[in-house]
């Protein structure tokens, strides 16, 4: 593909920010993140890390839900599957410093594999939409209950034990070579692999097969009478979803180098619906956006030691969900267009009643 | 003697997975077969109902009147849900599935909050007799029985009431049954509240065979899905009572050998078979079966 058409794909119409001031913007943030540590301690670029690295997944479930129409409740699900794969081959392996890049492989291939075994049965079972949602929200459940039940010394892989409801610790860190990856190395990995991550989806959703992907959103009958096998490409954005969740679970365990169950309890699978709703859930900008202010304040909340902290976000959900039904930034976003196109951007149907 | 008491025990644990998955989904069911909403905050609602039933129990109230009171109270609880927030996303059922999420959110940790994580439960009331050396708690055999009379009663109330012809017409077609005068607004009003009492007394219900706790709804969340699931919405009341025990004749064994878990996760992998195989579920395939019988 020639370079224009790489641009063409970027600046498409199917995510924020198109202008010219868009993009002087949006290089200036990335300026600002990029000089982080000239301005931040090594902690709170730690802290931003971990803001950062909830992206990918939230950027995962826009595309399955604001783009494709599928709604899943269990993201989560792949970022602690993910998180434990790595936790166990890194472990095993930690004698070389091959282990982590092995994990991490390893992860994403895992949860793929899981995704595509998940997604067959459901696209290709023809699954009425509201279902898809109760599923993935009962496998998430499923994997708290039975990750939380392994502790003992029966339940280990190798060295590594999966330690029950007191989680998995001393998880390695991502390393090439002798190059340990924490603190300000490990802000500039997050945020490297959350960018090309976000690019890489922003391309996506701009090209042939994201066109398909709204298609199929919009009417599923109809994009299939045009020739076009949708089960293949809900089970594809499926496995992508899956995917990208892995790849913030395993930045996760590389960043706090401990994973629990409680990660993929009923609380945590809220928060990426609620990033997403609030960011506005086909607008992948606009959810990477919240994705990290969210985070931040959940950060700031729960560190004052409020225990409110999940009621807010839960409140929060509920008034996006009535009063700003696309998203709150993606709203603000809109309001900085012409009228045309503004005018032109209905509301998604969830499908006939 | 000991081979009867062994047939009973085996026939007692299907009938009581059975009833629990019926309790668990019954709630949900109607709210769903009726109103199309998939009620997220259905395990809140059975947890709110338990928990009605465990404080007004301390307080020295009967069982069966504080089940009857978590019925009520749960029940007005939905009504004012569904005139606040579930009304504007009828015809939107994601938006519905997600706004009911955040409100199941709110309410186990507004409960966690108010109550704190533990609350001392009920002991089941009823004694239990022997058969053999197997043993039977009165409670859960009044338990299958209710939950038998209450879809009975629900069937009834759909079929011979006033407000059931009303509801099935709203149901069907709902332009149509406005046009025939037909309050839909307040038939859906009622449906949400009635599902919300269902599940408040089905909470109340299994109130004292649990641990009371906020999160407790949680537990009830994968079964009751699993169970509407599998039913289907061609008719839900069929479906449900289908798939409560098609599901228990898999859990029973399941769960005898190999443990609870292992139980629960041989639900999730029968759901996901039933529905590769019947994408509509038990209920459509019943349907399909007698409408062939009748018209051969």
């Amino acid at each position: 593909m020639t370079g224009m058409g790489i641009w063409r794909l970027l600046n498409g119409e199917e995510d924020i920010g198109q202008s010219p001031r868009f993009w002087l913007g949006a290089g200036a943030v990335l300026l600002a993140l990029l000089l982080l540590p000239f301005y931040q301690t090594e902690f709170q670029a730690s802290n931003a890390a971990y803001y950062l690295l909830n992206i990918p997944l939230a950027l995962g479930l826009s595309m399955l839900w604001g783009y494709g129409g599928i709604l899943s409740f269990g993201q989560v699900a792949y970022f602690g599957i993910a998180g434990y794969t790595y936790g166990v081959i890194a472990g095993n392996l930690s004698a070389t410093s091959l282990g982590p890049l092995i994990g991490m492989v390893g992860g994403i291939v895992c949860c793929a594999i899981v995704g595509a075994i998940f997604g067959y049965f459901v696209f290709f079972g023809r699954v009425q939409n509201w279902i898809i949602p109760i599923l993935t929200l009962v496998f998430t459940l499923l994997l708290e209950t039975f990750l939380g039940q392994t502790a003992g010394y029966q339940w280990r892989i190798g060295t590594v034990q999966l330690g029950g409801y007191n989680g998995m610790t001393s998880i390695p860190s991502f390393q090439i070579g002798d190059r340990v990856f924490q603190g300000y190395w490990f802000y500039f990995f997050t945020l490297g692999l959350t960018l090309s991550a976000y690019v890489c989806c922003r391309l996506l959703v701009n090209s042939h097969y994201g066109k398909v992907l709204i298609a199929v959103r919009e009417d599923v009958l109809r994009t299939e009478m045009l020739g076009y096998d949708i089960r293949v490409h809900q089970l594809t954005v499926f496995v992508l979803a899956a995917a990208l969740a892995g790849l913030s679970g395993l930045l996760y365990v590389q960043w706090g180098n401990y994973i629990t169950p409680s990660q993929v309890g009923l609380v945590p699978a809220a928060l990426p619906v609620i990033w997403v709703a609030v960011g506005g859930r086909d607008r992948l900008l606009a959810v990477a956006i919240a994705t990290y202010l969210l985070n931040w304040i959940n950060y700031a909340l729960s560190e004052a030691g409020n225990e409110y902290a999940p009621v807010i976000m839960g409140t929060l959900l509920l008034a996006v969900m009535l009063f700003f039904p696309r998203g709150i930034i993606a709203a603000i976003a809109e309001l900085r267009r012409p009228k045309s196109r503004a005018a032109a951007t209905v509301p998604a149907p969830d499908g006939p009643k | 003697m000991d081979a009867i008491g062994f047939a009973a025990n085996i026939v007692y644990q299907f009938l009581t997975n059975a009833s629990f998955l019926l309790l668990a989904a019954i709630g949900l069911v109607v709210i769903l077969g009726m109103m199309n909403i998939i009620n997220l905050a259905h395990g809140e609602l059975m947890m709110m109902g338990a928990y009605t039933a465990t404080i007004s129990t301390h307080h020295g109230i009967p069982f069966p009147l504080a089940v009857l009171l978590a019925f009520f109270l749960v029940g007005i609880f939905g009504a004012v849900l569904e005139r606040l927030i579930i009304r504007r996303f009828y015809g939107r059922e994601l938006g519905a599935l997600v706004v009911t999420w955040g409100i199941s959110l709110i309410m186990g940790q507004g409960t966690l909050l108010l109550f704190g994580p533990f609350m001392p439960s009920i002991g089941i009331p009823g004694g239990s007799f022997a058969l053999g050396s197997h043993s039977f708690a009165t409670y859960w055999i009044a338990l299958i029985c209710i939950s038998g009379l209450l879809i009975g009663a629900l069937w009834w109330t759909y079929h011979n009431t006033r407000f059931g012809l009303m509801s099935r017409a709203t149901m069907q077609k709902s332009a149509m049954a406005e046009a025939l005068g037909v309050n839909t607004d307040r038939i859906y009003m009622l449906t949400f509240a009635l599902g919300a009492g269902l599940a408040g007394i089905s909470g109340a219900l299994l109130a004292p065979t649990a641990s009371i706790s906020p999160l407790m709804g949680q537990q009830f969340v994968a079964p009751a899905f699993i169970t509407v699931v599998v039913g289907g919405g061609a008719n839900v009341l069929a479906g449900a009572v289908g798939s409560s025990l098609l599901l228990s004749l898999v859990k029973t064994p399941v769960g005898l050998i190999l443990g609870a878990f292992l139980g629960t996760v041989a639900l999730l992998l029968t759901a996901l078979i039933v529905i590769r195989l019947m994408p509509n579920g038990i209920s459509a395939y019943l349907q399909r079966f007698t409408e062939r019988r009748v018209g051969a």
